[in-house]
């Protein structure tokens, strides 16, 4: 059960390769990233991507927002909500953070230290993002294309939202953001380097569920009339 | 004059990890074993690096694909390190300025069992 719900989307061959590679190292699932101005050029191009890679892995789409105005991404969540089975905004920004985690229709907060010196979170947002079901991201490809300092200051913010992960329990995944083959490795380097960075087996095992649980939510989101209705077809 | 081999219960438990090697560049085995310690070292530290009793067993040399050369080694590394050293080699990612990429696809207790991975 490994998914990532965030490999970042370019040109069939080029997604086709990612695949195949993926498949091979041991991943099941995996999400093409496209942001808001190419995920409508990425949907024409599904449907040849599925008859490659039928059989070999699954596959969807994430619409990877990113903007620093809160009004402009509240619009593209409304536009897009349908047409992707996830949802993330990339955070760094204070206001973004914010936003993001108090937004129930989106699916996840993707890094929100990105370009600064602390994690980007604390508790006020920890509480929300349990509260609305938001997910915090957290990518693999921040710890392997940096080095010295900026690794050390990437994996201690990583360290700190595993402590605020730990108290509040809001969902949190973990996700490679892969742009080359180079990118990809092992489900079980992926989770060992993780690991070496403080996170729990535990913690790991819930990732790769709160991932799958985004999945099968977002398939049933339009039966959901508001939280904890559901319209379901069969008559009891 | 040669030292006397250890008797088992003093010697070190190994284990073999079977990497697979995606690189740019062409490289033999001198370069893997200066790209394996790198890594360990940078991610690690001297001290943790200390523990692995790293050394490269065998080196494999595939066929070129488009866009990078392709290889597989067996690095022997101490029992209760395969962790530590697995991490520090997914996150090697240059090796003299060409881009690299290196994946533990196998873990086993004797040369033998991890050729199997080749």
């Amino acid at each position: 059960m490994f998914f990532d719900l965030n490999i970042k989307g370019a040109s069939l061959e080029n997604n086709i390769k990612l695949a195949v590679q993926a498949s091979e190292y041991g991943w099941e699932h995996i999400n093409f990233s496209y942001n808001q101005n190419d995920f409508k050029d990425a949907l024409s191009i599904k449907n040849d991507l599925s008859d490659s890679l039928e059989g070999i892995i699954d596959f969807d789409y994430t619409l990877e927002i990113k903007s620093t105005n809160i009004n402009e991404i509240r619009k593209y969540v409304n536009n897009f909500r349908s047409r992707a089975s996830c949802i993330s905004v990339i955070g760094g920004d204070l206001k973004v953070n914010r936003a993001v985690v108090e937004n129930i229709k989106i699916d996840a907060l993707s890094r929100p230290y990105l370009n600064r010196f602390d994690s980007g979170l604390n508790h006020v947002l920890a509480k929300e993002a349990v509260r609305n079901n938001v997910a915090i991201e957290v990518c693999f490809k921040d710890i392997l294309r940096t080095y010295l300092t900026p690794r050390a200051k990437v994996i201690s913010n990583i360290r700190d939202i595993c402590a605020l992960h730990h108290k509040f329990d809001f969902p949190m995944i973990i996700s490679s953001r892969a742009e080359s083959i180079m990118d990809i490795r092992t489900t079980h380097d992926f989770c060992e380097v993780f690991r070496q960075c403080g996170l729990s087996d535990e913690d790991i095992d819930k990732s790769f569920e709160s991932a799958k649980s985004i999945l099968e939510y977002n398939k049933d989101r339009k039966n959901m009339i508001f939280k904890g209705v559901r319209r379901v077809s069969d008559e009891a | 004059m040669k030292l006397k081999v250890l008797p088992p219960t003093l010697r070190k438990n190994n284990h073999y990890l079977t990497l697979d090697i995606k690189i740019a560049s062409q490289i033999d085995k001198d370069d893997l074993v200066n790209i394996i310690w790198d890594a360990c070292i940078r991610f690690k530290g001297e001290c943790g690096t200390s523990n692995y009793n790293l050394w490269v067993m065998k080196f494999y040399e595939f066929e070129n694909i488009d866009d990078y050369h392709h290889y597989k080694a067996i690095v022997r590394c101490q029992r209760d390190f395969v962790g530590e050293v697995r991490s520090s080699l997914a996150l090697a990612t240059r090796y003299n300025s060409s881009e690299m990429a290196i994946s533990t696809i196998g873990v086993s207790g004797t040369i033998k069992a991890s050729q199997k991975y080749i």
